[in-house]
């Protein structure tokens, strides 16, 4: 039985990739910073939490990374744990730095310890791109960071990139453009401009304030993001993907899809407020997940559309 | 200069920290600079520089400090009130970072982070300008060549990485916070006072010894790897020219030249009238002197997990923008190195010879 070890199960991918990786017949080990404080809600939800074997490890700590990877001997690692907000990264700009960096070489650094062929997956951000204008970013495109946290997935994705290159080790980085789901916590603006537009449809009078409207992502949806990851270390050689839908809307088009999904004006209900501005933002990010769909065979099912009926159903 | 100006270096006791020290103290600035803790002296390279403090034409400060400590460095900032910070110190040595990448990640990412970060939280976004030691070394595996500004980064190794969020984070700084931050893509840079482990000084340290008897061989690694050499000296002038600039912008600082280890120790080795003729192949290759010796061979210890081949800078936007270009070329540069080991030699062999310990050093 092949085992899988998944840092960050806590988190919205943790909980899906549990789900698939159960489904594929593997035992699947997943860490908290404290296994037994962690709520793993995503988990319940899906309900899969008792098939989950849960772990105490920091990503932080070295020593408490070598440890469990030892004990475990995970064929798969995942490494999905860091902080995830680019808002936040701005406020935290080392703890991000620590928690993103940090976990990914001490996840290096005990592979090439250990030895054993274990394989890794480590999650990479299409905000690393930051803005790509008109043109889709591919893996050849160079990095251009805007925020705290895009410099840091910058440098997780080199030191990757190193380790596969310096010691042969099978590493990957899955460059991933926004991915939503209803276990998105409530601090990413998709889930926000969601959960608001059903308070409001459900007769509430909350206005739903917003940052920067104009900005274009590309959303996709995150039980089918997993699968990539999966297949990435599935294959022969290690090697890096765009994992996208390809097709990018601005925030205001899904504010609007959102709204008109529930039979709402969105005019009527969006305030601006200028508080809610990062200090940098990206105007446009555009992927092209062409290099997926011709080695994985992955592509993105869910277009942004479908994502928002998902989301609001 | 009205007022005179504050300047804070860190780094200050390595090879460019000394220089750039030695230069603003002459261009007229008053000169902090933070050192780590040490058991052992570590103030060579600055020693002639200082006065005591109490004395009252002291105008260089030495404070403690570690990149990896965000108090002292708050602290220093704060009491300094710096209107040029000059962010020199890292782990800088390339192979080590394979041996401590949570130490050069720690030093040279964070670090830079933690300098950054105080200049706000201080709220000194205003007053206090930004250096930041960028290095070629960010092109790695080169994209194209030469490398300039705009060519995309290809680390490949712990330092490299460390070196591209350090890199990143500045622009980021400068970009969301009008902080005036400027990156200095700086490629190799020698000097007599170069860190004796680094390639090009253990080469005119060896030969100076090989020739006076003290040393038998010199072992190296990729003998074809090529880089780009100038002299410390003309880039610390690169370094204070990017902070003197109307808007802050990163700058490839480079001589354009390039040559490759092998053609260094040649050139050093003619420097002391050592010619080496080179036999076999790959680890096998060794280079032999006049009287049949072979005084260099490949020690394959000193191959690096994952290889720069070729690094080569276009300093084309630093001499439009800037006015600044390297002075000192190649064979000067090797030949400056040269003499000044050569001294050093000449000087353990006289305490050798008159029966006193004359420490031989290893890496």
């Amino acid at each position: 039985m092949k085992r899988a070890l998944i840092t960050g199960i806590g988190g919205q991918d943790g909980a899906y990739l549990a789900k698939l990786l159960l489904e594929q017949g593997y035992e699947v080990h997943g860490s908290s910073r404290d296994a037994q404080a962690a709520a793993f809600a995503g988990l319940a939800k899906l309900g899969i939490r008792e098939q989950v074997k849960a772990l105490s490890m920091a990503p932080g700590d070295f020593h408490s990374v070598l440890a469990a990877l030892g004990e475990i001997r995970p064929h798969e690692i995942y490494n999905l744990s860091g902080q995830s907000s680019v808002g936040l990264s701005f406020e935290q700009p080392v703890a991000t730095m620590e928690s993103v960096l940090g976990a990914t070489m001490n996840l290096l650094e005990a592979m090439r310890s250990l030895g054993g062929g274990m394989r890794l997956f480590s999650a990479g951000s299409g905000e690393c791109f930051g803005e790509t204008g008109a043109v889709p970013a591919n893996e050849a495109t160079p990095f251009r960071p805007h925020s705290p946290y895009a410099v840091a997935k910058s440098a997780a994705h080199w030191l990757v990139s190193n380790y596969r290159e310096a010691y042969g080790l099978f590493a990957c980085t899955g460059i991933l453009f926004n991915h939503e789901s209803p276990l998105r916590p409530e601090r990413f603006v998709t889930q926000k401009i969601v959960q608001v537009a059903k308070r409001i449809a459900a007769g509430s009078k909350q206005k739903l304030e917003l940052g920067n409207t104009r900005v274009v992502r590309d959303w996709g949806w995150a039980p089918e993001y997993v699968e990539a990851m999966y297949l990435m270390l599935q294959q022969d050689r290690a090697d890096d993907y765009v994992v996208a839908t390809g097709e990018s809307v601005s925030l205001e088009d899904f504010i609007r899809f959102t709204f008109e999904h529930l039979g709402l004006d969105w005019k009527e209900h969006v305030v601006a407020n200028q508080a809610l501005l990062r200090p940098l933002d990206i105007v446009e990010s555009r992927a092209d997940p062409a290099k997926a769909a011709r080695v994985l065979g992955w592509t993105a099912r869910t277009r942004v559309r479908d994502v928002v009926a998902r989301l609001a159903s | 200069m009205t007022q005179k100006k504050v300047a804070l270096i860190t780094g200050i006791t390595g090879q460019d920290g000394a220089y750039l020290a030695e230069f603003l103290l002459d261009k007229g600035y008053t000169v902090h600079g933070i050192r780590r803790r040490s058991s052992l002296f570590n103030t060579d390279r600055i020693d002639h520089l200082y006065k005591d403090p109490h004395d009252k034409g002291a105008r260089l400060f030495l404070h403690y400090g570690d990149m990896t400590d965000s108090m002292s460095l708050t602290r220093v900032i704060q009491q300094v009130q710096p209107d040029e910070i000059y962010n020199l110190a890292a782990q800088s040595h390339v192979a080590v970072s394979f041996e401590e990448p949570e130490y050069t990640a720690n030093s040279d990412a964070l670090g830079a982070l933690r300098m950054l970060e105080a200049i706000r939280i201080l709220g000194l976004e205003k007053k206090t300008r930004f250096y930041q030691a960028s290095t070629s070394e960010l092109y790695g595996l080169v994209q194209e060549v030469p490398q300039k500004e705009t060519t995309p980064f290809y680390p490949r190794s712990p330092y490299g990485v460390a070196k591209l969020y350090a890199y990143w984070i500045t622009v980021n700084y400068r970009e969301a916070y009008g902080l005036y931050a400027c990156n200095g893509i700086l490629f190799n840079h020698e000097s007599p006072v170069r860190g004796e482990t680094f390639v090009t000084r253990k080469i005119t340290r060896a030969l100076a010894r090989i020739k006076l008897g003290l040393q038998d061989c010199l072992y190296l690694g990729n003998l074809d790897a090529k880089r780009d050499w100038g002299h410390a000296r003309d880039y610390v002038e690169a370094q204070w020219l990017m902070l003197q600039q109307e808007k802050p912008e990163d700058f490839v600082i480079a001589s354009g030249e390039q040559h490759s280890v092998r053609d260094f120790v040649n050139a050093a080795a003619a420097e002391i009238g050592m010619k080496l003729d080179w036999k076999g192949k790959g680890v096998d290759e060794h280079g032999i002197d006049g009287q049949g010796r072979v005084v260099v061979r490949v020690d394959p210890r000193y191959f690096r997990p994952a290889e720069v081949e070729t690094l080569l800078g276009d300093p084309t936007k630093a001499r439009e923008k800037l006015g600044w270009k390297a002075k000192v070329t190649f064979q000067e540069l090797v030949a400056e190195m040269m003499v000044a080991d050569m001294t050093e030699a000449e000087r353990d062999e006289l305490v050798k010879r008159e029966g006193y310990l004359a420490p031989s050093r290893h890496e």
